[in-house]
């Protein structure tokens, strides 16, 4: 199978779930996970064949599109893509499990769902900037429909905040391409075209930051995040797995193989902001989870720092660093959806509360095992704790900061700390408050509807590949290493 | 040349004016003979027959053009390329407009009110075929005669006010327009845009011929409802019938651009300055920059504090107007097609919006944003096809909108680009931050007809006419079919508007 198949399932599954006569709408469901497991295999398979022999020429799909501009229909998939394509299938198919329950105009819910997933494996897969930013943009629509239909918590206003961040966002990296377009000559808009061409240190000092802000907002970097946990919070809980699973992860990967590699001196030249903003963002991310009352936006607002680093690991640009955002992006991918999920769809359906006080009433570790210990591996995860992916991704990060900016570290450090504190305090308030209760009186627990196997195996499958990726990261490296040796990216990487 | 070679440069316009006579004729008679005026679905599907007519003359006329002694470049009817092109698209937008039913009380007597629609048709299609300075305002004038009339049709006082607007900022328009062209006959000596274009070429500098330029520009930027002379617009689109409307921001618009594209391109090639950033020089560059950045600051602006959705399309239409004239500004033959093209999408999106609010309209008995609520429930069809509609005009893939806009900006920019350096970036990026704004006024729309009214689901399901029905589909599956291949349409608009002002 070759990694067209991860699109065309996402598309044809969105338009055979629309085409489903009124009556078998609640079937809408299957086909959803149909298309998002055949996806997820498609991705799969071109990832072990690319593993198999990482010298074999790259897939790839190039075929004229508006030859009058230069546009190209041009699709291609080294181990870079890959990865992310793995990550964005298997986020999909949780999604399609965490979302069994829908019965509120459910091919609709689902229609959506996996337009956005079409959406975002076109932007991993696209080489041609036009074909990136129209599967950019595909996506902020539904996304916008998830939310305001079918979300929760102040839904129209997360929604639209949300949408207007991404549209904004999406204003100035149309501006920063047409720049480019315009620049090269206007006659491609090919990446490696863009990319390729010497554009004067002046014009890259003010079209790179246009270029890469649109791209960081939609990654969450600080001070542009605050549509991240208000949208997360709203969103129904597919929603919010695809949006701090994969959709922030857009952000981070236009930065890196489009607003990088075209204009790498205004990347040299606003580096050490990027850093800092990112080093913020960590920090910050971490003290305001830990204010949280909110489960989901405690989440949220983890998302933030650890989308930190990710854009630190951008910003330090060695070798190490891109590979520990990478691996970062994908770790997070999966823990947030992991998190999302049990906080939004487990618990939530059978609490009716996110809120940490009246969680603890619930007693959660003797009324939902399940959830609990998953809850618990997911926070030792989202933690980096070694043995599970995060401790891969941010140990590469920091050692991709060590060699740029070592004095950044005490910072990164504090806010690995916090990340500590906030997680645990969220794990012991919602689903632990043991010492409280043996203190007083100690009411049986509250009895709940067992965990439903969608719900487990949406659970295990995302626990299943954080630890795999924590215990034997080897072959996601070597996927990485392969995108990375790309010559894109031979221009920002500052050390070998 | 002989008079039959010239009908049969007509004959699209003819069959036009013949159909319209008939019409008029049976209505006339139905009437005498049954007491009773023509049925409004009658007398649309006479006309659009005969749009479908005049479409088929276009297409398969004998067509002689230059071998039968017709010089495409200086006669008064012009066969070239473009004249073709467009007179394509206007009878497309117009056969279109004419399926959107008005409101069945409003018109009274629908043989003239259809009779006009036609003779404002034969105006635009004349106006697109014209270099002749003299030629197109009359042409231009027919058009809108008829345009004004229509707008005053439904007999209601808000209808009376649209008229009497429309007809005096139009008279004043019209009026600029001939002064201007009286100034470039004055200095030229010529009654050809390619005379204008040979005296300019000796005299770049000549004051009267600039004065005279700025006069057509102005009158030329109120048929466009370009800002600050789009106040007519807003009152226009509320009060006057639907069908009037649809024809305004269709056809008329797509007209009023080619003719700009004309004058300028063809007329002023040498005047054209530069409004780049740090290297503006005088010309119309600069004067097309003002109104482009004034039209999108004040109708993505203004069009955010709408209730009413057709008001909200007016403003939508100035934004859309600025973001037209930011492909003008660079003064190049490739984003003038661009622009060209972008027209054209927008005009099919905003005669779709317009149709399906016609329905609403009827169903719900107003045009307000809370009487959209609940659409996808009482009309799946109508929902979808104002989905696509919206968003093609907020410019959101992989709807034609996106394309045109991506294009039309990011040929602008490289046409303006000397140097590695593009100058129309400070423009560029206010058009693109004003086309993010205005992504929130058509979402608001959306957002009623796809998350409010749920209390709507399983009601009573809203009905369409047949002709309703094309007019709603056609325009939503052209934006899809364009979205996804541009090329379609965007070549031969581009091979037209090149081999005409002869670019690359």
């Amino acid at each position: 199978m070759n990694p067209a198949w991860t699109i065309i399932s996402a598309f044809v599954g969105a338009l055979l779930v629309l085409l489903l006569p009124a009556r078998m709408a609640g079937q809408s469901r299957v086909i959803a996970l149909v298309a998002s497991i055949v996806g997820a295999l498609a991705a799969a398979a071109s990832g072990l064949t690319r593993l198999n022999d990482v010298s074999a020429p790259v897939w790839s799909f190039d075929s004229p599109w508006i030859p009058s501009f230069g546009i190209r229909f041009h699709l291609a998939a080294d181990g870079l893509a890959l990865t992310l394509l793995m990550l964005t299938g298997l986020v999909a198919i949780a999604g399609v499990l965490f979302s069994w329950n829908v019965t509120k105009r459910p091919r609709a819910f689902f229609a959506y769902f996996l337009i956005i997933i079409g959406g975002v494996y076109g932007v991993f897969m696209s080489r041609d900037a036009f074909l990136l930013f129209v599967c950019y943009e595909i996506v902020i629509l539904p996304k916008y429909m998830l939310i305001a239909i079918w979300g929760s918590t102040n839904r129209e206003y997360g929604a639209m905040k949300l949408t207007m961040y991404s549209i904004g966002a999406s204003a100035l990296i149309l501006l920063g391409l047409v720049v480019a377009y315009a620049a090269s000559g206007g006659t491609s808009f090919d990446i490696a075209h863009l990319a390729a061409t010497d554009y004067s240190t002046s014009l890259q000092t003010w079209a790179f930051p246009i270029l890469f802000l649109g791209f960081a907002v939609l990654a969450g970097m600080w001070p542009f995040h605050t549509w991240a946990p208000t949208g997360h919070v709203a969103a129904p809980t597919a929603a919010s797995m695809l949006l701090a699973g994969v959709v922030m992860k857009l952000g981070a990967f236009g930065a890196l193989c489009v607003a990088m590699p075209i204009f790498p001196q205004g990347f040299a030249i606003w580096q050490p902001m990027i850093a800092g903003l990112a080093v913020i963002g960590i920090v910050y991310g971490a003290f305001t989870a830990l204010q949280q009352k909110d489960l989901k936006f405690v989440i949220g607002y983890s998302s933030v720092s650890h989308m930190g680093f990710v854009m630190l690991g951008l910003a330090a640009a060695t070798h190490w660093g891109l590979r520990g955002a990478v691996l970062q992006m994908i770790s997070h991918g999966v823990i947030a959806g992991l998190l999302f999920g049990i906080a939004g769809r487990v618990v939530y359906e059978r609490t009716h509360t996110r809120d940490l006080e009246e969680l603890g009433k619930f007693d959660l570790w003797r009324s939902l095992p399940g959830a609990a210990l998953a809850f618990t591996l997911a926070t030792a995860a989202s933690m980096g704790l070694p043995g599970f992916s995060g401790f891969v991704a941010e140990i590469s990060v920091v050692i991709g900061v060590w060699e740029t900016y070592p004095w950044l570290l005490p910072l990164v450090a504090l806010g690995i700390i916090i990340t500590g504190a906030f997680s645990l305090r969220a794990m012991y308030r919602a689903f632990f408050p043991v010492l409280k209760s043996a203190q007083g009186t100690n009411p049986s627990p509250p009895n709940l509807p067992p965990l439903t196997w969608p719900e487990i195996s949406a659970m295990a499958l995302l626990l299943i590949v954080s630890l795999s990726i924590g215990i034997y990261p080897k072959p996601w490296v070597t996927l990485i290493d392969d995108g990375l040796r790309s010559p894109l990216f031979q221009s920002i990487l500052s050390q070998p | 040349m002989n008079y039959l070679h010239l009908f049969y440069q007509l004959l699209p316009e003819a069959v036009l004016v013949i159909t319209a006579l008939a019409l008029l004729a049976i209505a006339l008679t139905r009437e005498s003979k049954t007491g009773k005026p023509i049925t409004c679905g009658l007398a649309s599907l006479i006309a659009a027959l005969g749009v479908i007519g005049a479409g088929l003359a276009l297409g398969f006329g004998p067509y002689c053009g230059p071998k039968c002694g017709l010089d495409s470049g200086t006669n008064l009817i012009s066969t070239d390329a473009m004249a073709l092109m467009f007179k394509g698209c206007v009878l497309g937008l117009g056969f279109l407009a004419v399926l959107v039913p008005p409101a069945k009380k409003e018109i009274a007597n629908p043989g003239e009110f259809y009779a006009l629609i036609l003779f404002a048709l034969t105006g635009l299609s004349l106006t697109v075929g014209s270099n002749h300075l003299l030629f197109m305002f009359v042409a231009l004038e027919l058009a809108s005669l008829s345009l004004y009339l229509l707008a005053g049709f439904s007999r209601t006082a808000r209808s009376a006010e649209a008229c009497l607007k429309y007809f005096l900022f139009g008279a004043v328009s019209a009026a600029f327009m001939l002064f201007g062209l009286s100034f470039l006959y004055g200095f030229s000596q010529s009654d050809t845009l390619q005379g204008v274009a040979a005296a300019v070429a000796a005299d770049p500098t000549s004051v009267i011929g600039i004065v005279g330029l700025l006069m057509v520009v102005v009158g030329l930027g109120f048929k466009m409802a370009a800002a600050p002379f789009h106040y007519w617009a807003p009152d226009v689109y509320q009060g006057a019938p639907i069908t009037t409307v649809t024809l305004v921001a269709g056809a008329s618009k797509i007209v009023g651009m080619v003719l700009l594209v004309r004058f300028l391109m063809i007329g002023f090639p040498e005047a054209s300055g530069s409004a780049a950033w740090g290297g503006m020089k005088a010309g119309w560059s600069v004067w097309l920059a003002i109104l482009a950045a004034v039209s999108m600051i004040f109708g993505n602006l203004l069009a955010l504090a709408q209730n009413s959705v057709r008001r909200l399309l007016a403003y939508s239409a100035v934004a859309n107007s600025g973001y037209l004239l930011v492909g003008l500004c660079a003064a190049g033959a490739a984003s003038s097609a661009s622009a060209l093209f972008y027209v054209v999408v927008y005009g099919l999106a905003t005669l779709g919006a317009l149709a399906v609010t016609a329905a609403v309209e009827r169903d719900q008995g107003n045009d307000s944003q809370a009487s959209f609520a609940g659409l996808i429930h009482r009309s799946p069809l109508q929902a979808v096809c104002l989905l696509i509609f919206m968003t093609s005009l907020a410019g959101i893939p992989p709807l034609a909108g996106f394309a045109g806009k991506f294009i039309l900006f990011g040929s602008a920019m490289s046409d303006s680009t000397s140097a590695g350096n593009p100058g129309l970036t400070w423009l560029v990026g206010l058009a693109v931050v004003m086309s993010a704004i205005s992504f929130y006024y058509y979402l608001r729309v959306l957002k009623q007809a796809f998350v409010k009214g749920e209390e709507h689901e399983g009601g009573k399901q809203s009905e369409m006419s047949l002709g309703h029905v094309i007019a709603v589909v056609i325009p939503a599956a052209a934006l899809v079919l364009l979205g996804l291949l541009p090329s379609v349409l965007l070549d031969p608009i581009k091979a037209a508007v090149f081999e005409v002002l002869g670019g690359r």
